[in-house]
This record gives C-alpha cells, sequence and structure tokens, in this order.
C-alpha cells in the first residue's frame, strides 16, 4: 500500500494553488494557459482521489471528461496564441485590455 | 316553414352584405345595388312566407322559438343563438324588410354615380340585417347584440361622407348617444341576470308578472330599457342625434328614420312590455316622454328650413306618439302607428329625396318653391305622405293615430286626459309644419334655383350629395328606380291604414294582441269623438298654415321664440355646456398638470438615471484579465468561507 488517499488531495490542493498563483501572477498568455492546465489537472486528481475512496467510478468518468474539454481549451488557447504572435500583438494579458468597458 | 323563413329573413341581408364586401371591385356598382336590394327582398319573402304559415296556425300556436345551438356558456348561465318567431316579430320582420327593401331598391338611382356606392350598398344590406337581428332575437342578449349593430351601421351610413366634417360629427353623435342608452340596458340586463340567472324573454317576463323581483328591482331594469328606448327613438332628452343623422343620404334617413333603427325603442317596449307592466311609473315615465318630444319636437320643425329637418322632427314627434302609446298600454296602436309611420314618413322622406336629387343637392326649403310645375308626381305623392302624416281620413295615419289618442283618453285619469290633450295639440302642429314644408316646397312662384333645374339637365354640382347623379336621367323627376319605390310606399301609405278600423274589423289589434295584451281599449264612441277632434285640429293646422303661406308670412312671428327654436331650444348648447367643456376642461388640466409634470418628467428621469448608472458600472469593466481571475478566486475563496462557517 502507498500513501492514502489524504496525500493525494495534498498534492492535488498544492498544485491548484501553484496554477492559481501562476494564472494570477504571470503576464505571458502561454504561462497562463500552462497553469491553468496545472490547476485542471489538480482537480482531476482530487476527482480521482475522491473516486478512490467512495469506491465508486463517477469520478473517473468525470476526470475523463475534464481532460477531454481541457484538451479542447488548450487547442483553442493554443491556436489564438499563435495567431498572436503572428500578428505581433504583444504577448502580455495586461496589454490586451480592448474590452474595457 | 315558420321557422325557415324567419331564419332566410335574417341571414338573407346578411349574406348580401358578405357577398358586396368579399367581392370588392370585382362586381360593378349596379350589380352590388341588386345584390343589396335583392337579398332585402329575399329577407322580405322569407318573412312573407313565415307569416302566412303563421298566419295559418291557431292563435294559441303563433309563437316558435327556434334555437340554433348554444352560443354563449358561463357557468349555469347559458344563451342559445335563437329567434323568436310570433306576431309581433313577424310585423317588424315585414316592415324592416318591406320598407327597408323599397329604400334600398331606391338608393340603386340616388346614388348612382356616387364614389364608393358598393360600400354604401353592402352598409344598408348590414342594417337591414342588425334591425333584423334585433326583432327576432329569441333572448334579451339577443336583442342587445341587434340594438349595438344597429347603432353601428347607423354610424357608419350617417358618416357616409367621410370627407364632411359635418358627417363624421354628426355620425359620432349619434353613436354616442346610443351608447348611453345601450350601457343604461346592459346595467339592466345585469340585474336582471343577478336577480333570475337568465336572460330568456319568458323567465325575466314570468318573474316579473308573477312578483318575485323587488318593485326596486323591476323598477331599476324598466328604466335601463327605458333608457336604451329613449336613446334609440331619439326621445327627450336623448334626441339631439336624430336631426344631425340628416348629414347622410337621403335614403339613409328614410330608413334609420322611417322604418328601422327609432322605432326599435317602441318594439322594445311592447316586447318588453311585462316587464313595464310590474313598474307602472316607468311605464307612465315613457308616456309622459313621449308627450313631451311630440310637443317639443313639433314645436321646433315650424321652423326648421331643411326639408329632410323639418321631416326628422316630424318623425321625432310621431315616435312621442309612439312612446305615448306603448306607455298607457296601447300596445297595438303603437304597433299600428309604427306601421303606417314606416309607409307615409319614408315616402316623405324618398319623396324630398327625389326633390333634392332634382335640385343636385339643395335642401333649403327657402331655396325652392313653385316644383309642382315641374315635379307634379312627386308633388302628388308628397301631398298623400302630408296628409297621412297629419292624419286626414282615409289615410293611413287618420287610423293608427287616432287609435293612440283614443286610447290616452280611454285610459283617463289626470294623466290620461293630460296626454290625450297632448296628444291633440301635436296634431294641430303636425298639420302645421307638415303643410308650411309642402307649401313652400311645391306652391308659390319657382325660385331660381328650381328654375336653373327645371328640365332635370343638372351640371350645377351645389351640395355635396349626388353631384354626379344625373347620367341617369331619363324622366324629368328622376330615374324609375327611384319612382317605382315611391309609388308603392304612396300606395301603402294611402291604403295601409284601413287593416284597422275601429268598430268594424282589427285585424291587425288582435294579431299584436296575441304577444301583448293592451291595458286599455278605446270605445267605439270615443274613437269616433277623438277622430272628430284631432281631424278638425290637423285641418285647422292645414288651414292657418295655408293662410301664413299665402300671406307670406312665418308661422311663428315672434323673433325670440323663433331664434329659440330655430336653435333647437337649445339643447345642444346645454349639453355642451353641461357635459362636453368640462369635460374638455378636465382633460385640458390632467394634461397640464398630471401628464405633462408628472407623467412626461419621470420618463425622462427614469432614462437618465439608468444611463448615469451605468456609466458608473462600466469602469468596472478594466478589461484587465487578471483583475478579473482575482475577482472570481477571492469570490470563490468568500463562498468557500461562508459554506464553512455556515455550517
Amino acid at each position: 500500500m502507498g500513501p492514502g488517499v489524504p496525500w493525494y488531495l495534498a498534492v492535488s490542493g498544492t498544485l491548484f494553488a501553484i496554477g492559481a498563483t501562476g494564472v494570477l501572477l504571470r503576464r505571458s498568455p502561454l504561462i497562463v494557459l500552462l497553469s491553468l492546465e496545472i490547476m485542471l489537472n489538480s482537480g482531476n486528481l482530487a476527482l480521482v482521489s475522491f473516486s478512490r475512496l467512495f469506491g465508486t467510478v463517477d469520478g473517473q468518468v468525470f476526470a475523463i471528461a475534464v481532460m477531454a474539454v481541457a484538451a479542447a481549451e488548450v487547442c483553442v488557447g493554443l491556436g489564438l496564441i499563435v495567431a498572436m504572435a503572428r500578428r505581433n500583438l504583444p504577448l502580455d494579458v495586461d496589454l490586451l485590455r480592448e474590452l474595457r468597458g | 316553414m315558420m321557422v325557415a323563413g324567419a331564419w332566410l329573413c335574417l341571414l338573407a341581408p346578411l349574406a348580401g352584405a358578405l357577398a358586396i364586401t368579399l367581392a370588392g371591385t370585382r362586381i360593378s356598382r349596379r350589380t352590388a345595388g341588386w345584390v343589396s336590394t335583392l337579398s332585402v327582398f329575399a329577407g322580405f319573402a322569407g318573412a312573407l312566407a313565415s307569416f302566412l304559415a303563421t298566419a295559418g296556425r291557431d292563435a294559441a300556436d303563433r309563437e316558435e322559438l327556434s334555437t340554433a345551438w348554444t352560443w354563449l356558456a358561463a357557468g349555469d348561465f347559458r344563451i342559445g343563438l335563437q329567434i323568436l318567431v310570433d306576431p309581433l316579430a313577424l310585423t317588424m320582420m315585414l316592415i324592416v324588410t318591406g320598407v327597408g327593401g323599397l329604400i334600398v331598391w331606391y338608393s340603386m338611382g340616388y346614388m348612382a354615380g356616387e364614389d364608393e356606392e358598393r360600400r354604401y350598398f353592402a352598409y344598408m344590406a348590414l342594417f337591414v340585417f342588425s334591425m333584423l337581428m334585433l326583432v327576432q332575437g329569441g333572448n334579451l342578449l339577443l336583442l342587445l347584440v341587434g340594438w349595438g349593430l344597429v347603432g353601428l351601421a347607423s354610424y357608419l351610413l350617417i358618416g357616409f361622407y367621410h370627407d364632411r366634417p359635418e358627417a363624421v360629427a354628426a355620425a359620432k353623435k349619434a353613436f354616442l348617444m346610443n351608447a348611453i342608452g345601450d350601457a343604461t340596458m346592459a346595467l339592466g340586463f345585469f340585474l336582471l341576470i343577478a336577480k333570475t340567472g337568465s336572460l330568456d324573454f319568458t323567465t325575466a317576463f314570468d318573474a316579473a308578472s308573477r312578483g318575485e323581483l323587488s318593485s326596486s328591482t323591476t323598477n331599476l331594469v324598466a328604466l335601463g330599457l327605458l333608457g336604451g328606448a329613449v336613446a334609440k327613438s331619439a326621445q327627450l332628452p336623448l334626441h339631439t342625434w336624430l336631426p344631425d343623422a340628416m348629414e347622410g343620404p337621403t335614403p339613409v334617413s328614410a330608413l334609420i328614420h322611417a322604418a328601422t333603427m327609432v322605432t326599435a325603442g317602441v318594439y322594445l317596449i311592447v316586447r318588453t312590455h311585462p316587464l313595464f307592466e310590474a313598474a307602472p311609473d316607468v311605464q307612465h315615465l315613457a308616456a309622459v316622454i313621449g308627450a313631451v318630444t311630440l310637443l317639443v319636437a313639433g314645436v321646433i320643425a315650424l321652423v326648421q328650413n331643411d326639408i329632410k329637418r323639418v321631416i326628422a322632427y316630424s318623425t321625432m314627434s310621431q315616435i312621442g306618439y309612439m312612446f305615448l302609446g306603448a306607455g298607457i298600454g296601447a300596445y297595438s296602436a303603437a304597433m299600428f302607428h309604427l306601421l303606417t309611420h314606416a309607409f307615409f314618413k319614408a315616402l316623405l322622406f324618398l319623396a324630398a329625396g327625389v326633390v333634392i336629387h332634382h335640385l343636385a343637392g339643395e335642401q333649403d326649403i327657402r331655396q325652392m318653391g313653385g316644383l309642382k310645375r315641374f315635379m307634379p308626381t312627386t308633388s302628388a305623392v308628397f301631398l298623400i305622405g302630408s296628409l297621412a302624416l297629419v292624419g286626414i281620413p282615409p289615410l293611413s295615419g287618420f287610423w293608427s293615430k287616432d287609435a293612440i289618442i283614443a286610447s290616452a283618453l280611454a285610459d283617463g285619469g289626470a294623466l290620461g286626459w293630460t296626454l290625450f290633450v297632448v296628444a291633440l295639440l301635436g296634431a294641430f302642429l303636425t298639420g302645421l309644419y307638415t303643410f308650411r314644408l309642402y307649401y313652400l316646397v311645391f306652391h308659390g312662384e319657382p325660385s331660381q334655383c328650381v328654375l336653373d333645374h327645371a328640365g332635370g339637365h343638372g351640371d350645377h354640382a351645389h351640395g355635396p350629395e349626388s353631384a354626379a347623379a344625373h347620367a341617369g336621367h331619363s324622366h324629368a323627376e328622376g330615374p324609375q328606380s327611384m319612382l317605382i319605390p315611391v309609388g308603392v310606399l304612396a300606395v301603402l301609405a294611402a291604403v295601409g291604414g284601413l287593416i284597422n278600423i275601429p268598430g268594424l274589423w282589427h285585424p291587425f289589434s288582435s294579431w299584436i294582441g296575441e304577444v301583448a295584451e293592451p291595458l286599455v281599449e278605446p270605445s267605439t264612441g270615443q274613437d269616433y269623438l277623438t277622430s272628430l277632434i284631432a281631424v278638425t285640429l290637423g285641418v285647422a293646422g292645414i288651414l292657418i298654415a295655408r293662410s301664413a303661406f299665402g300671406a307670406g308670412r312665418e308661422l311663428v312671428a315672434s323673433p325670440g321664440v323663433r331664434a329659440a327654436l330655430e336653435h333647437k331650444l337649445y339643447f345642444d348648447e346645454l349639453y355642451d355646456a353641461l357635459f362636453s367643456r368640462p369635460a374638455q376642461a378636465l382633460a385640458a388640466r390632467l394634461r397640464d398638470d398630471v401628464e405633462a409634470p408628472v407623467v412626461q418628467r419621470s420618463l425622462v428621469q427614469i432614462g437618465r438615471g439608468t444611463r448615469e448608472a451605468a456609466g458608473e458600472v462600466a469602469r468596472l469593466q478594466s478589461g484587465l484579465l487578471r483583475t478579473y481571475a482575482l475577482a472570481i478566486a477571492a469570490s470563490v475563496v468568500v463562498l468557500a468561507i461562508v459554506f464553512l462557517v455556515v455550517r
């Protein structure tokens, strides 16, 4: 037997905090996207852990769904970043503020 | 046969109106006229068939209620689409479709060349249908439906010349005055539904005649009905619409003021006579209203100068007689006068129409004169109509008017005697104003206007009516389609009264008596006495009118009285001051003090406030992605803490 479920949850929480910090602090859209992925996967880890804890497969199924959504989201996000790079737009989320009210 | 004929009578004019409306410009104007005329005559054929079938039955078996389907159901309250066929309804059906058909036929000549003829004929058929709905409706609600439809159709017809402001104003006036009556009637019906739970004739009448309703209930219901009757029949004080309604085409005046609409009030009183008998005070009020109206209208008619307005006031006066008769319970006498009045008044209107048509729209009798030389036939039929109106034997008006006056005498008491004297005075006035009109129009030296149009070549479009109506002049006095109906009506006006001769035979009285048992029955002696006095007074009126005409002076000499009468005793001015002006002043005050400062400014304030608030909120939207992310994260943390704490 390896470490117990609480340890996995602790890792998940740590990863989520790291991801959130990245989203909030970094300005490069690429890094923000990477941090977002970390957050999503920390969520996946938590889902699978609980699935293990309760002995049901619900959490695992849900984790797979999250992965699919994350893959799609990365596709769109990376595509946007590539397009921005090719147009020589600044790759800095603080400068991309056309939606200001 | 009895019921089938009645349904045909009801539906044929409706079908005619629909056909003309749907066909639009695909049919010619002439075809539209024929469709309208024939549909009304088809209705007459139906009424005649129904009448013959009914007359062939026993007296006890002459009433039939035919229900098509349940038209309206609300809880226990059910109203069928039903028609009632009985002697009273049949009489009205025959008058409406018979005289109405002649008038529609006549309008084919009168309106020839008029713009929008098809619309006119569709309205005419609709009007006849509405009136039939009114008289055939098998319960009070359907009666009210017909009542309202008649109001609508009259509005459309009076305002037919919709490019003339006076015509539009007259139409609105008629509609508003009638709406007052409709409202009082509807209130009476609501009360009846509340007390008896039904609007069937039999239920309501039985409840009233058995005394199941309290006296205040019956009084209020009867008052409501009387209000409707007074408005529709142009009695005081709701009479002001009728003279103005002369703005419509002349055949419309004939249809509305002779055969149909204005007689609806008399029909209503006779139809609902058990309700009125249960409220005798209200019934006497009807008689008093009729008496006052017949005097007032007769006096005003003495000074009017528009040929149609004189006849209109005479109509009011004659309807006053009918109200008087119905009010003292002489139902068959009232209905008899309604019948003969339909004949001779339609004749007078149509003959006046021939004159107006001939003079290319001139209606002022001061512009006329000496027409007898140019229009001998018209002059003769007008004379017949006038004599019938005054009540000279053996013409129709004599029999019917004297029956009413004799009933007033037979009623006795202070009220009966007063009504008797007033009615006789009215007979005198009738002679005066009728023959003032006749002499001014047909006798004397021809005026310039008459000479201009002598010979029937009328290129002059003086008046608004029938400007282009001279195309079909084959006869000097008017086209065939105008003269034939006038001729038929002249015959009817002459002999129509012979169906009821006191002391000899009285099929009409017994026919109506099956539905409405009269409360008073004059003896033969009273009949003859009345006739003697009334005819003497009528002839006296004629002679005075003649001598006044010969001397070239007006009947009413005093200028003050003349002015009052020419202003129709200031009723319009009174209503203007009492209702119209205060309402307008109130509206102006509300506009200045409520609408502008409160309603309009509050709307502006709401708009401005919203925009200012939006400007403030918009500043929150910085466009900085990381701020948004922080806001989301912070919110999640706060929510998490809240959940933890609450738990």
